[in-house]
């Protein structure tokens, strides 16, 4: 069990900034998601704290050392690729085997570990195939039991669902989680699904372009996005997004657009007050804080897309497209002109030029 | 009607170009058959009383000039000097690809370009320098000092095919088997080894075939009294009278190891593994 600490991590490849100054905490039996787009550094922060590579600036610390220099034969971490990278030329059980061996584990104790984690993984009569006989769900799960076998202090998983089929990733999903927990190994994943991070990890941190966007749990990053990028990134369908003024009338805050304007609540109004440094501003609201059919903002449906658990209704208010969440019976025909009610208490609010959230 | 007589007229004339240009090859190698097997040729291509009398030198000793050997010590030492300058090829390839695949060093895209420049270089004009070289290492005049000098020919070749498979393995397999807790060497040796066993034979084969028919370093570099099968014909063809037939059934010989090399180490050229996992 390890605690990880990364310290204004860099890793520069030329004039490239892949990680650029990444500062997170990883405690000890925690299950963090590294998230964000293709090309966001995750894969190289993943690399580094492994140890193929050697940061450009900063410290990777496992507990209070530093191991910026150790190889990662010598970090006793336990690593799952996205293509798995069995060995092909090996039996399951030689694969699962292998770190044992290199460790030079007496083998009178390999048969009962390696027995020990393939009935963790439930893969234990499949023992004497090699991995081109086995699907991808079963070679995922050698992958993880070649990780699992020499007891790692931390566990590593590089995009560990994106090769299954959708209905495998969901088992899956569950599956990681709970085993996760079982073993209590800290563990970081990295992936560019939102939805998995969200439902997989106790936390997130979110990264575009080599820098942290914000780190919380998938609650925080959900209802209190730091940043503009975070609030599009997080939740499908996507946050809705229009520019509006603030506007003072008669002490109350007021949000004002062409075609809509509602006074603030006065928590939310505070908040701006300290934050803002301009008038004009971004408003979010989620598609599910949207109550459509009350209130008085008009809008005119654009196209209506049964989802069978719920309505998405995509709305016109002026140029502005907005994405609704309707209840699952919701019929509305195209043209028509309804009306809209945010939820005040969920409405986010963004300054225009940093990109961030004015209600931290 | 005209159309097809057209295609007729394409295909054939393909077959009478094709065979023309064959027909030269196909009667050597006829003639080179027959001649081993008949004692006598009519009108110099076609063979009278077939039989093994040009093998005799298969338990005679063979003699040229006042000295003579047998054929198995000339075969002897021809796979002796084979081997080692094959597996002296191979090993080094071996190591000198994996570095070149996967390792990032000051001088590596240079270090790739010179050894394509090196192998332009003719071997004949490495050999006065060879010589004096095995000279001063006191390895003249033996078949394994030569065997590594003609080694160094292939090598850089070699290296190039070697890279080319270690290139093909992934990335991810090479982690895998670092964060198992190998060492470089370890991953050489335990875990890339066995997935490139056909490079390891391709190269092997190349070194082997190179070494097998070499002739002007075998004869330059070594005594004559130490033959091998290369040195041996062509000291038969500087006698006065030159015996075809016997030439022939030596040189059929010549050609069996090799022929076997090949079927031996043919499944191992075909056997290409399936990396990583789905989708890779």
């Amino acid at each position: 069990m390890m605690r990880i600490s990364l310290h204004n991590l860099s890793k520069y490849f030329g004039d490239v900034k892949a990680v650029d100054e990444l500062t997170l905490q990883i405690q000890e039996g925690e299950f963090v998601a590294l998230l964000g787009p293709s090309g966001c550094g995750k894969t190289t922060t993943l690399l580094t704290i492994a140890g193929f590579y050697r940061p450009t600036k900063g410290e990777v610390r496992f507990s209070d050392r530093v191991v910026n220099d150790l190889p990662p034969r010598e970090r006793n971490i336990g690593m799952v690729f996205q293509s798995y990278a069995l060995y092909p030329h090996m039996r399951v059980f030689d694969n699962i085997t292998f770190p044992l061996k290199i460790k030079k584990v007496p083998k009178k104790h390999w048969g009962t570990k390696a027995t020990e984690v393939a009935k963790l993984l439930e893969i234990a009569d499949l023992m004497d195939r090699v991995p081109g006989q086995l699907s991808g769900g079963q070679q995922q799960r050698v992958a993880l039991a070649r990780s699992l076998v020499k007891e790692p202090d931390l566990l590593l998983l590089d995009e560990p669902l994106s090769n299954l089929d959708a209905k495998l990733r969901i088992t899956m999903r569950a599956e990681l989680k709970r085993l996760q927990k079982d073993l209590g190994i800290t563990t970081i994943f990295v992936t560019h699904d939102q939805v998995e991070a969200m439902t997989m990890a106790d936390r997130i941190a979110l990264l575009e372009g080599g820098r942290l966007q914000q780190v919380g749990s998938p609650e925080e990053l959900y209802d209190l996005p730091a940043t503009l990028f975070v609030a599009g990134f997080i939740g499908t369908p996507p946050m809705n997004f229009v520019e509006v003024s603030l506007e003072e009338v008669e002490g109350r805050l007021f949000v004002i657009t062409e075609h809509f304007r509602f006074p603030l609540l006065n928590g939310i109004a505070q908040k701006v007050h300290r934050m803002a440094t301009s008038r004009e501003v971004v408003l979010g609201i989620r598609p599910e804080d949207i109550k459509i059919g009350q209130g008085k903002i008009e809008a005119e449906v654009y196209v209506v897309e049964p989802l069978g658990r719920d309505t998405l209704v995509t709305l016109r208010i002026g140029a502005v497209g907005f994405k609704v969440l309707a209840p699952p019976r919701f019929r509305v025909a195209i043209g028509e002109r309804v009306q809209l009610a945010f939820s005040m208490e969920r409405i986010q609010l963004f300054d225009k030029t940093t990109e961030r959230s004015l209600l931290l | 009607m005209w159309a097809r007589a057209r295609q007729w007229w394409n295909k054939v004339a393909s077959y009478l170009v094709l065979g023309a240009v064959a027909a030269p090859f196909l009667t050597m190698y006829v003639s080179f058959f027959l001649r081993a097997f008949g004692k006598r040729m009519y009108l110099g291509v076609v063979p009278k009383e077939f039989g093994f009398a040009n093998f005799q030198f298969l338990w005679r000793p063979i003699a040229w000039g006042l000295e003579q050997t047998t054929v198995w010590t000339a075969l002897g030492n021809t796979v002796f000097f084979a081997v080692t300058s094959a597996l002296a090829v191979t090993i080094i390839c071996m190591l000198a690809g994996y570095a070149l695949s996967r390792i990032e060093f000051r001088g590596k895209n240079f270090f790739l370009v010179l050894q394509l420049f090196l192998h332009a270089v003719p071997g004949q004009i490495l050999l006065i320098a060879i010589f004096f070289l095995l000279f001063y290492i006191k390895l003249l005049h033996k078949i394994p000092g030569v065997a590594l000098a003609r080694a160094s020919l292939e090598i850089p070749l070699g290296i190039w095919m070697a890279k080319g498979f270690f290139d093909g393995i992934p990335w991810d397999v090479e982690r895998s088997a670092m964060i198992d807790g190998c060492t470089r060497f370890q991953v050489w040796y335990r875990v890339f080894l066995p997935l490139v066993k056909p490079g390891i034979a391709a190269v092997f084969i190349w070194g082997f075939l190179f070494a097998w028919h070499d002739f002007i370093y075998v004869y330059t570099l070594l005594p004559g009294t130490i033959k091998l099968m290369s040195t041996l014909i062509q000291s038969l063809l500087a006698t006065e009278v030159i015996d075809y037939g016997y030439l022939a059934a030596l040189s059929l010989i010549y050609m069996i190891p090799p022929l076997l090399l090949f079927v031996f180490l043919q499944r191992a050229l075909l056997r290409v593994p399936v990396f990583g996992g789905k989708g890779v």
